[in-house]
């Protein structure tokens, strides 16, 4: 019992190895671990996800999959994260024509918006279904306007939706006819706030504790336990693509 | 040349121009907004139109093969017209893959700037426009001569300065500068072969190296996309050759030089479209042999889908045995084999409809349909009345140009044909 109280809490034992693989030497590898076992299908994720980057609407990086398994009366339901793979072999940037597209070096598949010209090559090689294309849908097209009455569209847009997004710490211009309107877009571990120390917005939203974040390369770090598990595995295999990001059955 | 369809077909094209452009002026101040396209289907009815438009540009590829590789001369004396339509096929080929893009300007540039060429489409890229300038060159020489006569010929009137621009100031045209076009038109007809069989096997394994998508993932299918093109793009040079026949004056009844064309082209074509359908026939075989659920759903998508009777009606029966019956039992006739190659180009968009839509209509990870829902993340497609027009005004834009090219170049020539500039 006493154990199980004075146990570290997964946030922060990740949060510390967070901080140390920014001192490390080489440049540290970023692995997710999705532990099957313990995600309660909340959606807790993809929201964070999606207020956390401001995302619009038909663009998601981290929906929640729900499996139906079995027939009825034996059935059960099982939730399956997909954020976006960051493949080792991502065959999503080879087919990009104008390399807007790279993996950098901590593994992790990013997007450079001013350079994608928007061809959706990529949305149809991720074998993941994990890029969307933002088609410049906002969540209040159809909010009136109201002036005096109510608070319409403009406002409401101006609290939220027209912002820009923070990804890539980059100062975007604010939504409008810019990018990443009219490009694909895709999760990137949240970037910006590893940048700054932080886990990724889906990590720490999670309310089973089911995500766990860290460096590969660190022996030390809870992901590099957990992907030994006998209980890992990782989605479509037979595609070569080496996925980051690991399942726990 | 004076035809009698160039006023309706002048009227159509400006008539698609102005409705159509109400669709442009929505596309390029909304973006890709008006579309029903989304992340699941992110290709559609212009991606369709791209490659019906691919096709129909191998026309002059299928002439090249005929005169250079099975050393049929006679067919040279469509090389003008061929060389023509497949400019005007590019131009339309580019304008909807251009008005596919989500960021139309930076297409135009960012291919120049940091091109990647581990990407398919940087050298589908730079063989379209190896395509656009060959042709451009080839239809230039062919033309040059007569271009030449009519800048000097007071009867062209006011368009004595186009064409004057057009040969560049040139005023004399020798047998010398007829023997020298000659020689470049050969030239660039036989550099048009390696680099027309790159083009379209290219385009063909753009889909085909998606490893992920399992109908387009075949060695097949950049063979597809050569066989398919060859025979869209030869069927409309054929109806094409028969629309603009010159009758014998003497005995317009008689055979002239273009129903032999066109009987000519109807045997290869024939002989293309059996090749084709076998082809077909057997992705669908080891499809299904395969068993593999998605490449089956797609496949039932196909032949059983919402849009079933576009797979039974237009493309197997408008389009492979009605002129199937009519090239084998009509094919001494040119009017049957004008009218089959009519119906095999005019229902090809049939076949790109079902070459793009199936394998994107099938989610990859099972499940994804009921985890977050917006009408840009489903496997549901029909397309929206602005991507319609967009398409009536780009295709109106390839009727116009190839109706003016027509009437006022020398693409057909009054006396028949004659094989190129001489």
């Amino acid at each position: 019992m006493m154990s199980v109280l004075l146990a570290e809490d997964p946030l922060v034992r990740m949060q510390r190895e967070l901080r140390r693989a920014k001192t490390a030497k080489a440049a540290p590898q970023w692995v997710m671990v999705i532990d099957l076992a313990k995600c309660i299908g909340c959606h807790a994720c993809t929201i964070a996800c999606v207020s956390e980057n401001k995302l619009p609407p038909g663009v998601v990086y981290r929906p929640v999959i729900e499996e139906e398994i079995g027939t009825y009366p034996n059935v059960g339901r099982r939730f399956v994260p997909r954020p976006c793979m960051q493949c080792q072999n991502p065959p999503c940037v080879k087919v990009c024509p104008v390399t807007a597209t790279y993996k950098d070096e901590n593994g992790v598949t990013i997007m450079r918006y001013e350079r994608c010209i928007g061809c959706r090559y990529c949305l149809v090689a991720c074998p993941y279904s994990a890029r969307t294309s933002d088609f410049g849908d906002w969540y209040t097209n159809r909010t009136p306007e109201l002036p005096g009455l109510l608070e319409g569209r403009s406002k409401t847009a101006d609290g939220y939706e027209a912002k820009p997004a923070p990804e890539y710490g980059k100062a975007w211009p604010d939504r409008g006819r810019n990018s990443p309107v009219g490009n694909a877009r895709k999760c990137h571990f949240c970037k910006h706030r590893l940048a700054v120390g932080v886990l990724p917005a889906c990590v720490t939203g999670c309310v089973g504790k089911a995500t766990f974040f860290g460096d590969r390369n660190d022996s030390g770090s809870l992901v590099a336990e957990l992907i030994s598990s006998p209980r890992v595995f990782v989605l479509k295999p037979e595609l070569s693509t080496r996925p980051a990001v690991y399942y726990l059955k | 040349m004076r035809f009698k369809y160039y006023g309706p077909l002048l009227a159509a094209a400006l008539l698609g121009l102005v409705a159509g452009a109400v669709g442009m002026y929505d596309r390029l101040a909304n973006g890709l907004n008006p579309t029903h396209l989304g992340s699941y289907i992110p290709w559609g009815l212009w991606v369709a139109f791209y490659l019906f438009f691919l096709g129909l540009s191998a026309g002059a590829f299928l002439v090249n093969i005929l005169v250079y590789v099975l050393n049929l001369k006679t067919f040279e004396r469509i090389g003008r017209l061929s060389a023509f339509v497949v400019l005007i096929a590019l131009v339309c080929e580019v304008q909807f893959i251009l008005l596919d893009l989500g960021w139309l300007s930076r297409g135009l540039y960012q291919f120049f700037l940091t091109p990647s060429f581990s990407s398919l489409m940087t050298w589908m890229f730079v063989l379209f426009a190896s395509m656009l300038v060959l042709y451009l060159l080839k239809t230039h020489a062919l033309l040059r001569g007569d271009l030449t006569r009519r800048a000097n010929d007071p009867e062209s009137g006011a368009l004595r300065g186009l064409y004057g621009l057009l040969t560049g100031g040139k005023t004399a045209y020798g047998p010398e500068d007829a023997a020298r076009d000659d020689r470049r038109v050969h030239l660039l007809a036989k550099i048009s072969l390696p680099v027309g069989l790159l083009f379209y096997g290219t385009n063909g394994a753009f889909f085909a190296v998606l490893l992920s998508r399992p109908i387009w993932n075949s060695a097949l299918t950049p063979l597809l996309f050569i066989v398919a093109a060859l025979l869209s793009g030869g069927a409309l040079i054929a109806f094409l050759t028969y629309v603009f026949r010159q009758p014998d004056p003497l005995n317009p009844s008689r055979l002239c030089h273009s129903d032999e064309l066109c009987l000519g082209l109807g045997k290869v074509i024939l002989f293309l479209l059996v090749v084709f359908l076998g082809l077909e026939a057997l992705q669908f075989f080891v499809g299904y042999q395969s068993g593999k659920e998605t490449v089956v759903t797609s496949l039932n998508l196909i032949v059983g889908g919402r849009d079933w009777w576009v797979f039974w009606v237009v493309h197997v029966l408008a389009g492979s045995l009605i002129p199937l019956l009519l090239l084998t039992f009509g094919g001494d006739s040119p009017r049957s084999v004008t009218w089959a190659c009519f119906l095999i180009f005019a229902s090809f968009l049939a076949v790109r409809w079902n070459f793009v839509l199936p394998d994107l209509a099938v989610y990859k990870l099972e499940g994804l349909d009921k985890t977050f829902f917006d009408p840009r993340l489903r496997t549901f497609y029909a397309p929206s009345l602005n991507e319609w027009l967009v398409s009536l005004w780009t295709i109106s834009t390839g009727l116009l140009l190839f109706v003016l090219g027509v009437r006022y170049l020398p693409v057909i020539t009054e006396n028949g044909g004659e094989p190129h500039a001489r």
